[in-house]
């Protein structure tokens, strides 16, 4: 019972980074129809602007509190930024362009954030400053660290946040207009430019958060981190029903509890094979994932 | 686009060939060694161009065929001793076998979730590798022989790297004899609009399948060699990010273009080299200079060629007298059954439901062979759900369809094209990115008899049909007016004529009964006239024509007999005449006289 309850803590803290991420993919999915394979390098380099806003505040002995808020929306506003930038140059240009031209440029996008970090911090791992105490409670065996609570409730309120925005604001309002059809919300007088590029600025800085957590978590980053968990909230996205937004939470929640069970109960080393394992089942039984739609075409 | 077509590009690659075959006299070993490693992602490049380029599907997992090949071979001739050559079978059995296995849970899949799940694949393959024992786990296999040829072994750098361009030729003569296949066409025409081509004869789940597959075999060959070349394999060449660069090969160097593709394989194999001189910028700047070229030429460096096979000219096609349209439709005449001579299709009682809406209730009516039967009705009657119903593309909640005696209910819209029945579109389907030609071929190939391989073979009988099929296609183009146009891109046509060539595309499959959704829709009056001469000339050739129309002159113009619905129910059937008199007719189209009494009343009312 108690390794039962401490895998479910560890999975759900797992399960929000991927959620966190899962997002951006699915948001941007869900309004250009574009598998944003940068995204996992997005949260990457937010890890490592929040490690590098967070040891300049360490050293300047700010107090920590202060210190890890100001790193996070340091480092969800520049991220946020880099995700816009890139959705400028190397996105929009190929937007009508056929649809693998610009996956291929989304790959060459990741290749360059992974090598442009390999470059500015080189290739070993960068350690989070131990701001945060590695202290928590007992419950019921299991040895529960508040940072795990920290990050799940954090985690909890951003997307409660998200999903406020996309269904109380204009501009969520517009976004869920262009997922629909862009070029009638274009016509409707909607500026599509800067959905799209809010779309994009939301969805870094969210997974900008998720890096800095990751790092609080694990409290080592390195240039490569990118690729595997972004490719977990990708498969979480995709089992969520890519698009969906509840879907995408969901699905990060689901990849997070499946990988801590999958390896306190069978091996690490059969993770991602029981991930995608599952992940096919699902979409063999229900192609759209859990909660997307079917998409009925008209003959 | 156009520019490529001009370009003698047989003989370049010829000449290419024959360059890269004699590089070992002059060069050293390193150059050598680079050249063997773009050969080797030249062939993986050719198998996965299958998948991507001509099927338009997506694979991000490759590297699982190409690991299962070299696996097969390392593991066959460590463990039972078989040499090079007798793994080569095997090693592509298996990868043709694991195609089929990846191709069945996503054939249902929109392109999107491919991605993921093929990533999934070739993530679950190479961590099996990695973790069993048999596999050697994380070292891998190491002793594998070289390949022996004439009593020598093949382990010299250039002898290894001929080696090499020799599988290069065998795969791309292949791919090239592929591509001007009716498969070929089928991978095409499933990329450019799936639910089109499985409504003109497109086995599409099967064609799916073998994309795969045959992509699959190619990686698994490619596999081999490598295992060869290297005597010793590791998980660690299997990566995402391999499947990641054959992918970029694909594209960058344009998709379903073979001197693209294997252009694409000389740079993104041999740029890299080229950068040694920065050192740790070389992978940064790779990712700038592919981002740059993608923006630059977004559809690759070579884009592919439109044209695959050309329309045989007029006398050629006049030459051959089976392949006139009479000829075609009175042969197909023939198998009819006597006793259902008369009626060619039954329907008694189909129903339709969506969500709580019967689109189509308990409709029954039956076509007459030889007649020009319209079904009429306001718009949302149901006329296209009926459409849709006979033609396999939904299935009818209730009633039965019947075709000479047998039911077609449950049949996938492809098999009740085979059995007789053609469709075109309301909104116009085409395949645009072929030739005009070419999607007239699409609607003519599920009518092949030869089998796949003596048509890849070009044996004398295959190349009979084919030429009896390119004089047929060539003159049913004629036959709606588009013989000049068969060499252009069929989406360029304007819009009267890509009405008709979807009209010769669903002829080309020779049918008994040609429906046809709102043929006249955005047509001018003149075309309008022409397209009433065609549908006359089409019942005079024999075949049934089921047509659903608004334009009333048109209707009443070229009708046998007309069937008026509303509301998803058949309220009238009989002559244009009786129709035009009949008071439910009038009713359903502009109102009874009560509602107008009840309007009249309301007005007094207020």
């Amino acid at each position: 019972m108690s390794e039962f309850l401490q895998l479910l803590v560890a999975g759900l803290t797992t399960g929000s980074f991927y959620a966190l991420i899962a997002l951006g993919y699915t948001m941007v999915y869900g309004i250009v129809r574009l598998i944003n394979f940068a995204h996992g390098d997005i949260f990457m380099v937010g890890a490592f602007l929040g490690w590098t806003v967070l040891s300049a505040l360490a050293a300047m002995h700010m107090p920590w509190g202060i210190a890890l808020l100001l790193a996070v929306l340091l480092a969800m506003a520049l991220t946020g930024g880099i995700g816009v930038v890139i959705e400028r140059f190397a996105y929009q240009p190929l937007l009508s362009a056929p649809r693998l031209s610009i996956l291929i440029t989304a790959l060459g996008v990741s290749l360059a954030l992974e090598n442009g970090v390999l470059l500015i911090y080189g290739p070993g791992f960068e350690t989070y400053p131990h701001l945060v105490s590695t202290a928590g409670f007992v419950i019921g065996g299991a040895q529960i660290s508040y940072v795990q609570i920290g990050i799940i409730f954090c985690s909890l309120a951003l997307m409660a946040a998200l999903y406020l925005f996309v269904h109380r604001t204009f501009m969520g309002t517009a976004m869920r207009a262009l997922a629909v059809d862009r070029d009638a919300a274009r016509l409707m007088g909607i500026d599509v430019e800067r959905v799209i590029q809010t779309t994009f600025f939301v969805g870094s800085a969210l997974a900008a958060v998720a890096g800095v957590m990751e790092g609080l978590y694990y409290t080592e980053i390195n240039f490569f981190m990118g690729f595997i968990v972004g490719l977990r909230a990708f498969t979480a996205a995709v089992l969520g029903g890519i698009g969906n937004i509840p879907g995408a939470m969901a699905g990060g929640l689901i990849i997070g509890l499946l990988e801590a069970f999958s390896a306190g109960y069978v091996s690490s080393r059969w993770t991602d094979v029981i991930v995608f394992a599952v992940l096919i089942g699902t979409l063999v039984i229900k192609p759209t994932g859990l909660f997307g739609e079917r998409v009925v075409e008209r003959m | 686009m156009a520019a490529a077509a001009r370009f003698p590009v047989a003989p370049l690659v010829i000449g290419a060939l024959v360059l890269a075959a004699a590089l070992p006299l002059v060069s050293s070993n390193y150059v050598i060694d680079v050249g063997l490693t773009v050969v080797t992602y030249a062939i993986l490049a050719l198998g996965l161009n299958i998948v991507v380029g001509y099927a338009g599907l997506l694979d991000l997992g490759y590297a699982a065929f190409f690991a299962i090949g070299a696996y097969t071979t390392a593991l066959l001739e460590t463990l039972l001793h078989l040499n090079f050559w007798e793994t080569i079978p095997f090693s592509m059995l298996l990868a043709g076998v694991s195609g089929v296995i990846i191709g069945f849970p996503t054939l249902r899949l929109r392109s999107d979730y491919l991605a993921i799940v093929t990533l999934g694949f070739g993530e679950i393959v190479r961590i099996i590798a990695t973790n069993l024992d048999i596999t050697g786990g994380p070292n891998g296999l190491y002793g594998i022989n070289p390949a022996r040829l004439f009593g020598h072994d093949i382990t010299s750098p250039k002898a290894v790297y001929e080696l090499g361009i020799a599988f290069l030729v065998v795969v791309l003569v292949f791919v090239i004899r592929l591509g001007r296949s009716r498969l070929g066409r089928a991978w095409t025409s499933l990329r450019e609009d799936e639910s089109a081509a499985e409504a003109v004869g497109v086995p599409t789940l099967r064609v799916k399948m073998l994309a795969y597959v045959m992509g699959a075999v190619i990686g698994g060959l490619g596999g081999s060699l490598f295992a060869a070349r290297f005597g010793a394999i590791d998980p660690t060449s299997f990566t995402y990010a391999q499947s990641v660069t054959i992918l970029i090969i694909v594209v960058l160097g344009g998709r379903g273009s073979l001197p693209g593709v294997i252009l694409g394989a000389i740079i993104v194999a041999g740029l890299p080299e080229a950068l040694r001189f920065i050192h740790l910028w070389r992978e940064f700047a790779f990712a700038i200079a592919l981002i740059l070229l993608m923006l630059v030429r977004p559809q690759g460096l070579w884009p592919a060629r439109l044209r695959h096979i050309a329309a045989p000219s007029a006398t050629a096609a006049h030459a051959v007298p089976e392949a006139e349209p009479s000829a075609l439709v009175a042969d197909e005449a023939g198998d009819v059954p006597a006793p259902h001579r008369g009626t060619l299709l039954e329907v008694r009682g189909i129903s339709r439901i969506f969500g709580g809406l019967r689109a189509v209730s308990d409709v029954s009516f039956s076509v007459r062979q030889g007649e020009i039967l319209s079904i009429i009705g306001p718009n949302g009657a149901g006329k296209t759900t009926v459409f849709n119903c006979l033609t396999g593309v939904l299935q009818p909640n209730e009633g039965s369809i019947l075709w000479g005696g047998a039911s077609l209910v449950g049949l996938a819209p492809h098999r009740v094209v085979a059995l007789g029945l053609a469709r075109t579109f309301q909104g116009i389907r085409l395949f645009d990115d072929m030739t005009v030609f070419e999607n007239a071929l699409v609607g003519m190939d599920h009518r092949y008899r030869v089998p796949l391989v003596t048509e890849m073979l070009a044996l004398s009988g295959a190349r009979r049909e084919a030429g009896r099929h390119y004089a047929a296609c060539r003159n049913w183009l004629e036959f709606v007016g588009l013989a000049d146009q068969a060499g252009m891109r069929a989406g360029d046509l304007p819009y009267g004529d890509q009405r008709r060539l979807e009209i010769a595309r669903a002829l080309a499959g020779q049918p008994r009964l040609l429906l046809l959704d709102e043929p006249a829709a955005g047509m001018n009056p003149t075309e309008k006239q022409s397209l009433m001469g065609l549908i006359r000339r089409i019942r005079d050739l024999g075949t049934t024509v089921l047509l659903i129309e608004h334009d009333m002159l048109l209707v009443m113009g070229v009708s046998d007999r007309i069937i008026v619905m509303d509301r998803g129910g058949v309220i009238a059937e009989g002559r244009p005449a009786e129709i035009q008199a009949n008071p439910r007719v009038i009713a359903a189209y502009l109102g009874t006289e009560e509602d107008d009494e009840d309007v009249g009343a309301l007005g007094a009312v207020a």
